[in-house]
């Protein structure tokens, strides 16, 4: 037990004082926050019109009645006589003008004297250009004005009238729903990254430089190294992988725009709920530790370590893809101890707010069975010298 | 004197990769390193493994020192058996070999209160030991470089002091003067001939004949593997000069194989 804290803390030492290491961990989570918050402004600058934005509509023989009814939906139409069309038009595509409209003469009338026996319906025309934000919304608008306004005409019942906010979901299931479907898998990656940046180093390049020769010579138990380096990379990748995670949420709202701002909000989540996910993830973490590290110590060089890992990498991408598909967790006993889809599958029940303590528990203690074994895998390595000292 | 070091029949066998079937111009699909190894060493006295390069000196200390498992064969070390104790054993020796390296991002001084927790010993022994040995092997100086930029020669000093920590009964050193400055050197085969007067035993090999002339007691002379002499040195040298005991078992050895 003495040994393995001795170990921790070398392990620690070579960490926190190597500023190289630290910024190689904070990095990542700078870069996700600002290629998020860029994406996310980006995007938002693309697909939303401007709000300042007067539209510029035009409307040729216009009708009484839509006039009337323009201010409701936000909406000033400015009359234009059928000799300017074109100069509208022109206008539209250089983005001087939002919306043409082309009444038929004397609509109101038209409309009023309709029967569909008889001959067909009057026609709108209106000219929009789809690739400007503030076009684009003009036309909406207006079409939700026209179709308001044809439903007035034929009343044989309404939907809502009356009704403030008919979608039942609360903001906590939006959120939940949202965060659910996200975070296992960035969970899942964030964590496994910052398990390889760690292990391949302590493991793989203590063995290229020969150095763990040095401690397998020392009366050190080989179990008593695997565990000390275990825990230690499990702590640390799990402190790095706080650290990106913190970015990537602090993140997501301006990746997702204003709309996120209010519904992603992390108090919906109770003590219990936080307590199963930080035992899901440092077990989950403990099996991702072990997994690596025995690749690490098979592998000869660093670089050969970083191809052996790609293909682990890509499994738990795909596990955690898993999270995102099949409507919620899985709820059958059994799915909880596959190892990571397990993992993966309480992650999303917690997040989703939908889960079993049971199930949690399940995986959590497989989770900590397989890691064991790694574990004991890897002791059984470090006592191979095929394992330690093949070049 | 009594035996605190009994090695009986080492054998260990490397299967050789294709390239180095290739690099060693042989056929053989495995090499013997060491072939049936068997020698005592007896307490407070120095043992020389004597062999050319590639003799298999490394491989023998390596199963010494249970850094590689013998195929066959045992060895009793104070006691404690390579096979059925390989820690009592190391907590018994200090072993020095060139490919046991310190880590480069941390300083001497740490690297030493870092082994001597492995060894349990308490700051009181420890920073009195640190001061001894730090003194003796002119450590101070560079104490507190880390050693990514220690020389050669700072480097395999650290490395000896912490060979030595833990104030082993047996010290099992390999090519312990190699890549050492003169007055280095003198400073480690000193320490040697300390630790014999102490009463500790030493077992070293080298492929240096001055060496083993200056502090071997008993020696052994390996030669592909096997063990041709071992007796003590003043046995060996009765008749002629260590050199030229070696070339004749040497051209022995070899002439037999040729044939
Ligand atoms: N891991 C290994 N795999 C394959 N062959 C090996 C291995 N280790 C040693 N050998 C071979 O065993 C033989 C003995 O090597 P060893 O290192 O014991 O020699 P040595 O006497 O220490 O030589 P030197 O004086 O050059 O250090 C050599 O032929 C070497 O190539
Ligand atoms: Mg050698």
């Amino acid at each position: 037990m003495k040994n393995i804290i001795t170990i921790i803390s070398k392990e620690f030492t070579r960490f926190f004082t190597d500023k190289r290491m630290i910024l190689m961990t904070v990095l990542p989570a700078i870069m996700i926050y600002a290629v998020y918050t860029f994406m996310g402004t980006l995007m938002g600058d693309m697909f939303s019109p401007d709000e300042d934005h007067a539209s510029q509509i035009f409307a040729v023989n216009t009708p009484a009645s839509i006039v009337q009814s323009a201010p409701m939906f936000g909406l000033t139409i400015q009359s234009a006589g059928a000799n300017e069309i074109d100069i509208i038009k022109e206008n539209i595509i250089n983005n001087e003008a939002d919306l043409l409209i082309i009444f038929p003469q004397n609509f109101d009338e038209l409309v009023g004297e309709f029967d569909s026996r008889t001959g067909p319906a009057p026609n709108v025309e209106m000219y929009f250009k789809s690739t400007e934000p503030n076009s684009q919304e003009a036309y909406f608008m207006m079409t939700a004005l026209l179709d308001a306004y044809k439903s007035s005409l034929v009343t044989l019942f309404d939907i809502n009238r009356g009704v403030e906010n008919p979608d039942l979901a609360t903001p906590e299931n939006v959120a939940a729903m949202l965060i659910s479907m996200l975070m296992p898998m960035l969970l899942m990656i964030v964590l496994f990254s910052g398990v390889m940046g760690l292990a391949l180093e302590s493991i793989t390049g203590e063995k290229e430089r020969g150095t763990i020769a040095t401690l397998l010579v020392s009366p050190l138990k080989r179990r008593e190294l695997a565990i000390g380096k275990i825990l230690s990379l499990a702590v640390l990748s799990f402190l790095s992988g706080i650290v990106t995670a913190a970015a990537t949420i602090l993140a997501l709202p301006n990746l997702m725009g204003g709309a996120a701002e209010d519904s992603i909000n992390v108090d919906i989540y109770s003590a219990t709920d936080y307590i199963l996910l930080a035992l899901i993830i440092l077990t989950t973490l403990l099996l991702m530790v072990a997994m690596v590290s025995i690749v690490s110590a098979y592998a000869k060089t660093v670089k050969e370590a970083g191809q052996a890992t790609t293909p682990l990498m890509i499994l738990v991408m795909l596990v955690g893809v898993s999270g995102m598909f099949g409507g919620g967790a899985q709820t059958e006993m059994i799915y909880f101890f596959i190892p990571l889809y397990g993992s993966v599958q309480s992650m999303s029940g917690i997040f989703s707010l939908d889960y079993s303590v049971v199930n949690v528990l399940i995986a959590c203690i497989s989770t900590l069975v397989y890691a064991s074994i790694g574990g004991f895998v890897l002791t059984k390595m470090f006592n191979s010298e095929k394992v330690m000292f093949s070049r | 004197m009594s035996v605190i070091l009994k090695a009986e029949g080492l054998t260990k066998t490397f299967r050789l990769s294709a390239k180095q079937q290739k690099l060693q111009n042989t056929k053989k699909k495995t090499i013997t390193a060491a072939d049936h190894i068997s020698f005592e060493a007896h307490e407070g006295e120095i043992f020389g493994l004597l062999g050319p390069n590639g003799a298999g000196k490394t491989t023998v200390l390596r199963m010494l020192a249970t850094l590689i498992k013998a195929d066959s064969g045992d060895a009793i070390v104070d006691g404690s058996s390579i096979k059925t104790d390989p820690e009592g054993v190391r907590s018994k020796i200090g072993f020095l070999t060139s490919e046991l390296k310190l880590e480069d991002f941390f300083t001497p001084n740490y690297l030493f209160d870092f082994f001597a927790k492995i060894h349990h010993l308490t700051p009181e022994v420890r920073d009195k030991r640190k001061k001894e040995l730090f003194d003796k092997f002119g450590i101070n100086k560079f104490a507190e470089v880390k050693v990514v930029n220690c020389s050669t020669g700072m480097k395999q000093r650290t490395s000896l002091v912490i060979s030595v920590i833990h104030d082993p009964n047996i010290v099992i050193f390999d090519e312990p003067t190699n890549g050492l400055d003169v007055i280095t050197a003198k400073v480690v085969t000193d320490f040697l001939m300390e630790q014999k007067a102490l009463g500790k035993t030493v077992v070293l090999s080298t492929h240096i004949f001055s060496l083993v002339e200056k502090l071997c007691d008993r020696a052994g002379i390996i030669i592909d593997g096997k063990m041709i002499v071992c007796d003590s040195l003043a046995n060996i040298t009765a008749e002629k000069p260590l050199e030229d005991v070696f070339f004749d078992l040497y051209a022995e050895a070899k002439g037999g194989e040729e044939q």
